[in-house]
């Protein structure tokens, strides 16, 4: 039985005032060689075990704001804070120890189709932590917690999307980040799959992974009561502390 | 020193898994390289046998008769002999009689009993033939032979020299030297710029698993190291196709040249051999070389 079965769900503890964030924007902008703005002034704070949605219509940014943290882009302007550490200024050499941080799931799932669950987890380790001891053991534990502990040997294609994308959290999750990078997990999974996938990451997140994670998909959202950031356009419009897809009261069709 | 024995082994692992995953394009890349590979070979193996069968020829072409007259003694002859022998433009000196020069004429085909027979005497002089070092002072030579009070001038020449055939020989050396440089050079940048093509494309094939190594936090020297061995190996495994057909190759057509052509070059081992390494070096350089650069492309995406 997995992880997610046994406990529940619960929402993340209220930052103290004093606590420094584990993420922080402060006026980060992003303009493409086009032109096109895709962040315009942007200031976050987002603390450790904060679970965040981003959220937005497509094109609106969110995806950016994803690549802007794991320094995929960089600022056009302003200042991004990873755990202290200054990520716009940060030089190629030290970047995989930035990456390291983040457990980063797509849409997409991006798996390797050659190689079985157990080798796509372990993977992950192999190329962040060489020489890993109990290398099985840690791969059989996360699949265990992603509910997968029976699909060691079998290969991406032979899975559904919604167990593609737990192989992909597992991969994600295998050397244990701080902060865990959702960029559309649901994307592609029907209504009860998401809706695992997010149990999941709640699951993550209860465990005090930070987890951000940026969708589109307003049933989960309103479902989860959880911080939202709201982008429209590059700019973030909303920050709530618990709140819904829409602003309260707003309307949509 | 764990962990740097598990990057090794996972990059050689990666590397063999990455050859065999991808076998139809691993094999496109290596044969297009072997082929690259045998013409290098093949050139350069050309250019040395075309440059041996030329130095052979010009071998013997370094030997000038010096034309005396009858009736001298061979206290004379001997005297200009020794005198030859240290000029320092010479490198070997002997003396063929009137009658050796029969046996040497028709050795090569030419009967001269009837002519002896109507002059009732042998109408070919004897002469001193020397060896010179270089093929450039055969014509100072043949000026300083006419002047000799020795020699007969009564038939017009003093010696053998044809000055028209060493220019010939010497141009014709250096034309074949430049046009096989040219040659591997060129095929030296046709070569690199198809397996940098080919390794782009199987490196392309692989673009999300260098996605993934570098989302999950590898260093740009962890995910090249792979491709780079990779590069290596395929380098070298098109080298030795390539080594392996220029060799038998030039066995089977030294032979032919020989035993059709008369040609009678002999086969070179040690160039072969120096041909084989510098093939396998080249390969595992250009391999690797391509393979970093065809990475470098997604790594700096």
């Amino acid at each position: 039985m997995s992880l997610a079965a046994v406990m529940p769900p619960q929402v993340g503890q209220k930052p103290d005032p004093g606590m420094r964030p584990v993420i922080s924007f402060h006026g980060v902008s992003k303009t493409y060689p086009n032109g096109t703005e895709a962040i315009r002034d942007v200031d976050l704070a987002i603390y450790q075990g904060d679970f965040c949605f981003v959220v937005g219509a497509s094109g609106s940014g969110k995806t950016t704001l994803v690549r802007l943290l794991i320094r995929e882009e960089v600022a056009s302007t302003g200042r991004i804070f990873v755990d202290g550490q200054e990520t716009t200024r940060m030089t190629r050499r030290r970047l995989p120890r930035l990456r390291r941080k983040f457990g980063i799931v797509f849409q997409d799932y991006k798996l390797l189709p050659k190689l079985t669950v157990a080798q796509n987890v372990a993977f992950a380790l192999q190329v962040t932590k060489p020489g890993q001891r109990h290398l099985k053991e840690k791969v059989e534990e996360t699949l265990w917690i992603v509910g997968l502990e029976d699909k060691l040997d079998t290969f991406p294609d032979e899975l559904s999307g919604g167990e593609q994308q737990r192989v992909a959290i597992a991969r994600a999750l295998v050397h244990r980040p701080r902060i865990f990078l959702a960029d559309e997990p649901t994307g592609n999974l029907d209504p009860d799959t998401s809706w695992g996938i997010v149990q999941l990451l709640l699951q993550i997140n209860h465990r005090g992974t930070t987890v951000l994670m940026a969708t589109h998909n307003r049933e989960i959202v309103d479902l989860c009561r959880r911080r939202v950031i709201a982008i429209d356009s590059g700019r973030v419009v909303r920050d709530e502390t618990e709140g819904g897809y829409l602003r309260e009261g707003e309307a949509t069709i | 020193m764990r962990g740097l024995l598990a990057s090794v082994r996972f990059a050689l692992v990666a590397a063999g898994q990455n050859f065999t995953r991808n076998l139809a394009v691993s094999l496109a890349g290596v044969f297009t390289m072997g082929l690259i590979m045998l013409l290098v070979g093949g050139t350069l193996l050309l250019t040395h046998t075309v440059d041996a069968i030329l130095a052979q020829q010009e071998t013997q072409a370094d030997e000038i008769h010096i034309y005396l007259q009858d009736q001298l003694s061979m206290r004379t002859v001997a005297d200009y002999e020794l005198r030859f022998s240290h000029d320092s433009r010479v490198n070997g000196v002997a003396f063929t009689s009137k009658d050796q020069a029969v046996v040497a004429a028709q050795q090569r085909g030419l009967s001269l009993q009837p002519a002896i027979n109507t002059l009732g005497t042998n109408p070919l002089p004897a002469s001193i033939d020397l060896h010179v070092r270089t093929l450039g002072a055969l014509g100072q030579l043949n000026t300083e032979a006419g002047t000799l009070p020795i020699v007969d001038n009564n038939s017009g020449h003093a010696t053998d020299y044809s000055p028209g055939v060493i220019p010939r020989l010497q141009s014709v050396i250096t034309v074949t030297v430049w046009v096989g440089s040219v040659l591997s050079v060129v095929l030296a940048v046709i070569s690199l710029v198809i397996i940098m093509n080919t390794i782009r494309t199987a490196v392309y094939i692989r673009r999300t698993e260098i996605e993934i190594m570098k989302l999950v936090g590898a260093g740009d020297w962890f995910v090249r190291w792979p491709f780079i061995l990779e590069g290596v190996f395929g380098g070298v495994l098109a080298a030795a196709i390539g080594a392996t057909a220029v060799a038998v190759a030039y066995r089977f057509v030294l032979s032919q040249a020989n035993t059709q052509a008369f040609l009678g070059v002999s086969f070179d081992g040690r160039y072969l051999t120096a041909m084989v390494v510098l093939l396998l070096a080249f390969g595992a350089v250009l391999g690797g070389f391509g393979s970093f650069l065809g990475v470098r492309r997604f790594l700096h995406a």
